[in-house]
């Protein structure tokens, strides 16, 4: 990947688009099977060693979770998702929880800041912490939660689909290390034909409500996943309409241009006024003695009080 | 030589007030409109950095409103709506147009400067709360994500609006010769007084300044 491969770019109009990738490139993906994970949370580890991640050492919520959430020191979370079932015993849901790499990143949209959040070619989805100004418009936009801001230097992280192992042509280091094979990478093609075989493969088990979550109200992801039930995505924590929300698509959208327009409309207007009517200036020998008005009683040199 | 009658229309403190709103109201609308118009980020170098913008918008942005709402203690009484303001707005276009013998007299403050004033009172409001909402790292967290969604887009249509307000009323300001000098020094002529504000000479409060005209 070069710089030359980003295909979306935070900050920039599609008036003054950026460089626009040529060829065309396979989108990737990374698949997870959550009816083959075991929660042993070798992704999660593997991810904090390859990015050099050290989460400080929370406290005991309850939970096997943790840490309890993502954060700037943790990019890929295994979630232990506690259900219980119609015969009242307890089981885990677990989730690879991390950026899921939109197609139409809500978080990009969101963005403040010039190149700070860009998406290329081969969709993933990236910040670039130099450049981000730490103002959490993406954390605030994001539908799955993920990026998070460093309480130290104030900008945003989150899962880089490990660019820089992809670069050189290896997989991801979560996939890498997933000892179950829940964890698949390649490209989006052949995932979602993986994920197509192994849904009738459950189907077939008596899993009738397994399926793909691949939510198309964010245009689809690079994280894909799949679930045992996929009429509920919410008992694995994940959002069951994912988008980007109807305030940031009106700022962007429409407060934008049409603040533009009425700034330099109104500078027009106000142009146009000192041309035409010109100043409004005040004839000072309109002096006339009508001073009876004025107190001349408590002259005073200064405007003090 | 002769001595001039000048009349006080604004104190001290307004003044100070006032211009030190103009001072951080610059440094707040460069540095968010970096953000708004990311286009425009280099707007924002005035702070020296894109992330120094950041940090130092909200705080000149408290330090714009919060002196304002001392303003609207001290001008409140000048912007009370008086009786013949309906007709000065409906006759907007012969003020515009400066066809003065058909503009109603009015005093100290003309209703486009009352409407332009309680717009300033009312952005300034809804943007500090919708800022506080929004103001990473210190506050964002105690709210959810959907309601600072919205305070971000409210706090974007105020802060327009509150621009488009502002460039009004340096237009005006501007236009009118003798409002700025007003402004800086407090003291206008008695002849500027009569043309753009009679009602104020019956002021019983008016005061007068004696300065040596040279």
């Amino acid at each position: 990947m070069s710089a030359q491969d980003i295909i979306l770019s935070s900050g920039t109009s599609t008036l003054a688009p950026a460089a626009q990738v040529r060829k065309k490139l396979s989108k990737i993906a990374k698949l997870f099977d959550a009816t083959k994970c075991n929660g042993c949370k070798g992704c999660q580890v593997a991810c904090s060693e390859w990015n050099d991640l050290r989460a400080p050492i929370g406290e005991f919520t309850g939970s096997y979770q943790n840490p309890a959430d993502l954060s700037s020191e943790c990019w890929t979370l295994m979630k232990f998702n506690e259900v219980t079932d119609e015969n009242d015993k307890l089981r885990w849901q677990f989730t690879h929880s991390g950026c899921m790499h939109c197609d139409d990143p809500a978080c990009l949209t969101a963005c403040s800041t010039k190149d700070a959040i860009v998406q290329h070619a081969n969709g993933i989805v990236n910040i670039d912490s130099d450049k981000c100004i730490g103002c959490g418009y993406c954390v605030t936009a994001c539908p799955f939660d993920v990026p998070k801001l460093d309480e130290i230097d104030q900008k945003a992280y989150k899962c880089t689909m490990c660019s820089d192992r992809l670069q050189v042509g290896q997989e991801p280091s979560c996939v890498k290390s997933c000892t179950t094979g829940a964890l698949k990478f390649g490209t989006r093609e052949d995932m979602l034909f993986i994920a197509d075989l192994r849904i009738k493969q459950l189907h077939e088990k008596g899993f009738t409500k397994a399926g793909l979550y691949n939510p198309q109200g964010v245009g689809g992801t690079g994280m894909m996943m799949i679930l045992h039930d996929i009429s509920q995505p919410e008992s694995y924590g994940l959002p069951a309409d994912p988008k980007t929300s109807l305030p940031i698509k009106l700022w962007q959208d429409v407060v934008k241009p049409l603040g533009a327009a009425g700034i330099i409309a109104t500078v027009a207007v106000a142009c146009l006024h000192r041309i035409t009517v010109g100043r409004n200036v005040v004839d000072e020998s309109d002096n006339d003695d009508d001073s009876e008005a004025i107190d001349h009683t408590h002259p005073t040199q200064s405007d003090k009080e | 030589m002769h001595k001039q009658n000048m009349i006080l229309r604004h104190k001290l403190f307004d003044r100070i007030c006032h211009w030190f709103i103009v001072a951080v109201g610059l440094v707040t609308f460069l540095t968010g409109f970096a953000f708004f118009f990311p286009s425009f980020q280099w707007l924002g170098a005035i702070a020296g950095t894109p992330q120094m913008a950041r940090f130092v918008h909200p705080i000149a942005g408290l330090m714009m409103c919060l002196p304002l709402m001392l303003m609207l203690v001290r001008y409140y009484h000048h912007n009370k709506w008086e009786k013949n303001d309906l007709t000065w707005m409906l006759a907007i276009k012969d003020v515009m147009l400066e066809n003065e013998d058909k503009i109603p007299a009015i005093g100290h403050y003309n209703p486009g400067q009352k409407v332009l004033f309680r717009t300033f009172v009312v952005t300034s409001i809804v943007l500090t709360v919708t800022g506080f909402m929004m103001w990473q790292p210190y506050f964002a967290h105690y709210f959810a994500s959907t309601a600072i969604e919205w305070a971000i887009l409210l706090h974007a249509i105020c802060a327009v609006i509150m621009l488009i307000f502002v460039i009004v009323h340096f237009w005006m300001a501007t236009w009118v010769e003798g409002s700025v000098a007003g402004m800086l020094y407090g003291a206008v002529s008695r002849a500027w007084c009569k043309k753009h504000h009679p009602n104020m000479l019956k002021d019983p409060e008016l005061k007068t300044i004696k300065r040596e005209k040279h």
